[in-house]
């Protein structure tokens, strides 16, 4: 990747949506537990939609709010 | 008036039509194409303006030289610190104007941008410069000198816009329509993995409707050196963007097993014709180290 990395567009984690209680951890970024698959959906697409971020789904199935 | 020199008829016509030329030259050279630059209107007041100066500075010099006013010819290095200027101009206003655009042009085109305004100006200085001292030389009078003057500060122009024609990624690649698949929440491009940013269901919609993509093949190996740079890269992606305008995502990703570079947006204007077009005429950028064989240049154009 040479020094791309230092030129390329650089992302914060906003917030993280799960399903799994185990994931909640304290600090930083905003870690949001969901009751169900549903309500995860609609809780990343709310964040995202108010911030203008991008969503990235992991294959854990926890979602990743980002933004550059 | 004792003591005064005045400028003579002749003088007056060889720095007229020098200044006249030199000007010409800057306005034919200042272009709107389809790279859309320089894009501001006022843009084009300024760049005549020192196109105008840098005319006058090169009409000049011959007349003060005949008329023995050797120092008034160090003024040429004024000329040099202006066109510097220019350049510097260009670059700030483009920097700030990164932030508006959908995407950043990024230093390196930015910069090679800046140095083709400069290098325009020395267009006028020299092909005044040059006009004037060929109507000095020719030994024929009246308006015939003139019009041979005119001549070869055109054919000079002609030759210095030739010369300083820079390649496209046209000239050293192919670019052709990429396949686009949405597999869940990732992008891929021809089978090349491009992102996994499509997390919602209206992303990966938006992206499997109107989403475009264009691959670009370099010819020989070597030239991966260009298309792979980041600075040439995000130049093709910027030129995509300002063509067709730019909805939501964009992305150009690099393949280190065959060097095939992808270029993928949503674009507002949905032309796919358009966007090869485009990124074949992206310029090579000159910031990009190249291989001899690039940077030859043809004389009768390409």
């Amino acid at each position: 990747m040479g020094r791309e990395s230092k030129v390329s567009p650089k992302y914060d984690i906003l917030a993280v949506v799960t399903l799994n209680k185990d994931r909640v951890l304290s600090g930083k970024p905003l870690t949001l537990l969901a009751q169900n698959e549903e309500e995860q959906k609609e809780m990343t697409d709310d964040i995202a939609k108010a911030l203008k971020a991008e969503i990235v789904r992991m294959k854990t199935n926890d979602f990743l709010i980002i933004r550059e | 008036m004792p003591g005064k020199e005045f400028l003579t008829t002749s003088d007056i016509n060889v720095i007229v039509t020098a200044i006249l030329i030199g000007t010409f030259a800057r306005i034919i050279t200042l272009k709107e194409d389809f790279r859309q630059y320089p894009s501001y209107p006022n843009g084009y007041l300024i760049h005549l303006i020192t196109g105008f100066v840098a005319a006058s500075l090169g009409a000049v010099a011959l007349p003060a030289l005949l008329s023995k006013n050797f120092i008034a010819v160090t003024f040429l290095t004024l000329a040099i610190q202006q066109f510097r200027d220019v350049r510097k101009m260009e670059k700030e206003s483009l920097i700030d104007l990164e932030e508006t655009e959908f995407t950043y042009r990024g230093k390196a085109y930015i910069d090679g941008i800046s140095k083709t305004f400069e290098a325009r100006n020395y267009f006028s200085l020299v092909v005044a410069l040059v006009t004037s001292i060929t109507i000095k030389l020719v030994p024929v009078k009246g308006w015939l000198d003139i019009i041979i003057g005119i001549a070869v500060g055109l054919l000079l122009l002609f030759l210095l816009v030739r010369i300083s024609k820079g390649k496209t990624i046209g000239d050293i690649a192919q670019v052709k329509a990429g396949k686009i698949e949405v597999k869940g929440s990732e992008l891929f491009v021809e089978g090349m993995f491009i992102t996994n940013q499509l997390g919602s269901d209206l992303a990966q919609k938006l992206f499997k409707d109107e989403g475009m993509a264009v691959v670009i093949y370099p010819n020989e190996d070597h030239f991966r050196i260009n298309l792979e740079n980041y600075g040439q890269r995000q130049a093709a992606l910027f030129e995509a963007t300002r063509s067709l305008g730019l909805k939501r995502f964009h992305y150009t990703r690099r393949d280190f097993e065959d060097g095939k570079v992808v270029v993928a947006l949503v674009p507002i204007k949905k032309d796919m014709d358009a966007l090869i077009e485009v990124v074949k005429k992206c310029p090579l950028l000159e910031s990009v180290k190249k291989p001899n064989s690039v940077m030859k240049t043809n004389l009768r154009g390409r």
